[in-house]
């Protein structure tokens, strides 16, 4: 889910940079060093809409960059446990399959054990099976649904893990209004 | 003597002999019982699936579909059922933090990349890919024609308690009945009785406003 949100970095700069284009390398930094990342907190940085406040630059001991500290405002977008999204199947294989939404990697598993939790969950719906070949797909018996690359499905978090670049997500298509919304070649 | 341990790391009958000590693992006759010595998080994965969490078991988790519950006899607590995950989106994130449905933050990363056609041209400032895949994710949520009528129609429902992520989810992805929202939203089933009505009518408003080649996308359910 997207949200617009005001962070605070401590920014420095070198003494080089000091002039009357100042602030502009101060923000040409910033959008350098936080659009792309990402944090367990607030997700991944995904573009920068503007500057609130620069306060006073303070000079480092023994180094001479300078301190600045920059609050700005951004779009994140973060995954939560629990949420409905709507993601493209980017990978199927026997052990289920990979999806993206934005720049997060989720994965619905054919079959998840987790120690931690004491039970298996099924994530995708007992009726379909794996089909290997040129296109990897997971179809229903009677061949109505089918889950291949390019897909879109809606499916629901159960799980989130970060890294010092990504997110990366466990999801499940096995409840009810979860599942294909459209095949290949069909999205807009 | 023997231990019954058989649900918790404790023995229920100290001997003497035990001096309170306090053994993970608890041998029955017969059966062996092993007991995880961290508490149930996964320093991995961080899930909301242990059956301790919030205590919650009203509605099933999954409906159509139900998580497996046999063969764990063996590991404690696993026939309960996990309890609904439910969405918190407010508690995770600071006050400041504004919600934004996948329509509104297509509108602003479009006039972003506009902005970033100038500054591409500048060899040192490099776009990043989560911006161009953000993008074309908040293109594909884009259901309404306009995202600031649909914002109007869901803050209606805030009064009957409605959550931001709640409303959220119900814009991105474009629910059509209060059946559905209430299957994919277990919080918001929780408050049926109050938002039932409201939801209808604003969904039947959403519709209205919803681009014509959503019209024609039907969610296939499995059960």
């Amino acid at each position: 889910m997207f949200f617009h949100i005001v962070l605070e970095r401590n920014m420095q700069l070198h003494p080089r940079h000091f002039g009357r284009d100042l602030r502009e390398k101060l923000v040409s930094k910033l959008m350098k060093d936080v659009e792309g990342t990402c944090s367990g907190r607030h997700g991944f940085v995904v573009a920068i809409t503007g500057i609130e406040n620069v306060g006073k630059g303070l000079i480092r001991d023994g180094t001479g960059f300078v301190t600045f500290p920059v609050k700005y405002q951004c779009v994140v977008f973060r995954p939560f446990k629990g949420e409905i999204l709507e993601a493209v199947v980017t990978m199927v294989n026997k052990m289920g399959f990979f999806a993206e939404a934005g720049p997060v990697q989720i994965f619905v598993s054919n079959h998840v054990s987790f120690r931690l939790l004491k039970f298996h969950l099924l994530l995708i719906p007992d009726d379909m099976e794996f089909q290997s070949g040129d296109m990897p797909n997971y179809t229903t018996s009677d061949g109505s649904v089918k889950i291949q690359k390019d897909s879109e499905v809606r499916l629901k978090i159960i799980g989130t893990r970060v890294d010092a670049t990504e997110i990366f997500c466990i999801g499940t298509i096995k409840d009810d209004f979860l599942g294909v919304i459209s095949d290949p070649g069909t999205t807009s | 003597m023997s231990d019954k341990g058989g649900k918790g790391g404790k023995s229920a009958l100290k001997s003497p002999g035990y001096k309170g000590k306090d053994d993970n693992s608890a041998k029955l006759k017969g059966r062996k019982v092993q007991f995880d010595s961290e508490d149930l998080y996964d320093d991995k994965f961080d899930t909301n699936g242990n059956g301790k969490s919030n205590g919650k078991d009203d509605t099933s988790f999954a409906k159509g579909g139900k998580g497996d519950k046999g063969g764990k006899a063996g590991k404690g607590s696993a026939k309960k059922e996990p309890p609904p995950l439910l969405l918190k989106v407010e508690q995770e994130l600071p006050e400041n933090a504004k919600c934004l449905m996948d329509c509104e933050a297509a509108q602003i990363l479009q006039g972003i990349q506009e902005h970033m056609v100038l500054l591409s041209k500048d060899p040192t400032i490099k776009i990043p890919s989560s911006f161009d895949r953000a993008l074309q994710y908040a293109n594909r949520g884009n259901h309404y024609t306009n995202p600031h009528s649909a914002r109007q129609v869901l803050e209606s429902l805030k009064d009957q308690g409605l959550s931001d992520g709640e409303m959220c989810v119900i814009a991105n992805t474009a629910i059509e009945s209060v059946g559905e929202a209430f299957g994919l939203m277990p919080s918001l089933k929780a408050k049926k009785s109050k938002v039932k009505e409201p939801l209808r009518s604003a969904l039947t408003e959403l519709e209205k406003l919803k681009n014509v080649t959503e019209s024609n996308k039907k969610a296939i359910v499995l059960d």
